[in-house]
């Protein structure tokens, strides 16, 4: 019992930290950016990824040893896109509001580099229940980069956390201003490359 | 003639997929390392969007909008639900086929640009562009030139970072921000440009 | 573990893998669709509902759907009007489309649909006015696809509330409707202060697009607006 814990508690850690999808195996960064203006909405998509990642890999990890190899991106990309689907189905039934703000986004899911890369590196080679840890593993880990970036931009760009106003109208008399820039495409890209530089600099960058 | 024209230039500058909506990525950071890989890979995109957008269009009008089915007599059908599944069908069936155009006539291309032809596919931006296209309700045309838009939009951006990179390899940066760091850093920066565009009248 | 025999690329199994995964993907994907698409349209019926509050200024943040859902019952009637601003009961091809607002069957104000061409793609939204005809209460958007954090800017709430007050006739009773100007009101002569709102930098495009829409909007409901100036729309009829 203590081995496996102990294997889940590997698998964690280079999900979340060492190894970690964004920073560390530089995936997934293609829709991270774009929802990360409100921390609402990175938590909302971070959620939506961890999930799909996980549950896609469990899937594909159960049917490892019947999938013929000629249609085996295809046979993933089909599961990976029906749980995308269903987790977009759920967001406009009982998360209206967030669902508007990530449009197109959720959908972006499928083509996650994320998703299909643990699938391809992961699930294909361990049993269902590993898959699954690694999934959520690899989900919290881009979580974390997600909710992060989020939690800058929009302290800075909007002086709010999590839409609540937090700088206190004394700093804003005395001149302070939202920094705009944080809350466009330029302010998240040199947010993340900070973060990640920060990152790479505690625990060692791949070379 | 003056909104396509309009449409064309706000896809490759304002509304710059890549720069702008963050979409393509994975591939940008990997291949932009080599200015002929870059361009290689950016004429691959532009020819798969240009030809999948409104592709998609056909499909997502034809059947799956909401009453897309009243030619068939069925009004009340909506599979608009079926959108991610199908686009990406016909994105994955396309790159196949161009993977093996390209194969076919310019071996060389084919060997350099490797593992990345196969992963056009699951470029955000390809389904991106098509999803954006179903959001906006864009017409036939618009898609078409849409979809070109945003292909030489990427390639632009693409072959831009993989020259500047080439200037960065004389840099001295720090080690840790080597990389995925710098790249971000001067995307950032190429995105503060290309923002530029916006205060532009035509 | 391993089965006898078992040979995952042969025909027999890729063709069984194929069907048995098409099937077992479409029933759930379909059966999440069509069980949640009540839910759905609800939610866009009352995001709706919503926005034509927050053009009435009848509600703030985060109202709970039962507030929303009172607010609107007791407050709002969809009503129509014909080319020439009365009301019909009809609804022809020309029929105009709006919401008056009211307190016990007294008219308070009316809030006219606005569906302009944007940037990117259509832009929806709620322009509220009194009962006089000519002062704007408030503004809502209910759907775009502009740029976040560009033209995006026009659902937030900075730029609507700026919104209200503007008159869309001149000091010389002459239609001139509100728009967006190109940086910020208090640049623009003293005389059309009153007619704009400050425009988003970075997004010009947005703004002018917007102005345009509402104009055409309100230009089409003239006729009906001219009936509240000259006082003669002040309870609903029956």
């Amino acid at each position: 019992m203590s081995n496996e814990t102990t294997q889940y508690k590997e698998i964690l850690f280079k999900g979340i930290w060492r190894e970690n999808p964004v920073a560390y195996q530089v995936l997934g960064i293609c829709s991270a950016l774009a929802v990360t203006v409100k921390m609402s909405t990175a938590i909302v998509m971070s959620l939506a990824l961890t999930l799909v990642t996980a549950f896609s890999s469990m899937i594909i990890s159960s049917m490892r040893n019947k999938i013929p190899s000629n249609i085996r991106i295809i046979a993933e990309l089909a599961v990976i896109a029906s749980m995308v689907i269903v987790t977009d189905e759920i967001l406009q039934a009982f998360f209206y509001d967030i669902s508007k703000q990530l449009s197109i986004f959720v959908g972006l899911i499928i083509t996650n580099c994320i998703v299909l890369g643990r699938a391809e590196a992961f699930a294909l080679a361990n049993n269902p229940l590993d898959s699954f840890v690694d999934g959520i593993a690899n989900g919290l880990g881009y979580s974390l980069v997600l909710i992060a970036v989020a939690f800058i931009r929009e302290l800075l760009g909007a002086g709010e956390f999590l839409g609540f106003p937090v700088i206190p109208a004394f700093i804003y008399d005395a001149g302070y201003q939202n920094m705009g820039l944080m809350l466009l495409a330029p302010g998240a890209f040199f947010i993340i490359g900070l973060l990640v530089w920060l990152k790479n600099s505690i625990s060692g960058s791949k070379k | 003639m003056d909104e396509l024209f309009s449409l064309f230039i706000n896809s490759v500058f304002i509304g710059n997929i890549l720069l702008a909506y963050f979409l393509g990525m994975c591939s940008f950071i990997a291949v932009s390392k080599k200015i002929q890989t870059a361009s290689g890979l950016g004429f691959a995109v532009i020819f798969v969007l240009a030809i999948t957008t409104p592709l998609n269009w056909l499909i997502y009008h034809g059947l799956l909008a909401p009453g897309a089915l009243s030619w068939m007599g069925l009004p009340d059908i909506d599979l608009s639900f079926l959108k991610y599944i199908t686009f990406i069908a016909v994105i994955a069936a396309l790159v196949q086929a161009v993977e093996m155009i390209i194969d076919k006539f310019s071996p060389v291309l084919y060997a350099s640009l490797g593992v990345f032809l196969p992963l056009i596919a699951v470029n955000c931006a390809i389904l991106g562009t098509s999803l954006f296209m179903v959001e906006r309700n864009y017409t036939f045309i618009e898609s078409i030139i849409f979809g070109t838009g945003s292909g030489t939009g990427w390639m632009l951006a693409i072959v831009s970072m993989a020259a500047i990179r080439k200037k960065l390899a004389y840099a001295d940066v720090p080690k840790s921000l080597d990389g995925f760091g710098m790249t971000m850093i001067v995307a950032g920066l190429m995105a503060m440009t290309f923002m530029m565009f916006s205060g532009i009248t035509l | 573990m391993s089965d006898n025999n078992f040979d995952k690329n042969s025909k027999k199994n890729v063709i069984q893998f194929a069907l048995m995964l098409s099937v077992i993907c479409s029933l759930l994907i379909t059966g999440a669709a069509s069980g949640l698409k009540n839910l759905q349209q609800e939610n866009i019926k009352l995001d709706k509902k919503a926005n034509i509050l927050k053009a009435a200024n009848l509600i703030n943040k985060k109202p709970s759907k039962t507030e929303i859902l009172r607010l609107y019952n007791e407050h709002i009637k969809e009503g129509m009007v014909n080319q020439k601003g009365e009301p019909a009961k009809i609804e022809a091809d020309d029929t105009l489309h709006l919401y008056y607002y009211h307190t016990n069957n007294v008219i308070d104000g009316y809030i006219l649909p606005i569906n302009t061409k944007g940037l990117w793609g259509k832009i929806r939204g709620y322009l509220a006015f009194e009962n006089d005809g000519q002062t704007v209460s408030g503004f809502s958007v209910f759907s775009h696809s502009e740029t976040p954090g560009l033209g995006g800017e026009i659902e937030n709430a900075w730029f609507r509330k700026n919104f209200k007050g503007k008159k869309i006739l001149n000091s010389q009773d002459k239609f001139v409707s509100v728009g967006i100007a190109k940086g910020k009101v208090k640049n623009l002569p003293k005389n059309l202060q009153d007619h704009y709102v400050d425009g988003i930098s970075g997004a010009t495009l947005t703004g002018k697009y917007l102005s345009e829409g509402i104009k055409a909007t309100l230009t089409r409901y003239e006729p009906l607006s001219i009936s509240f100036r000259q006082k003669e729309m002040k309870t609903l009829e029956k």
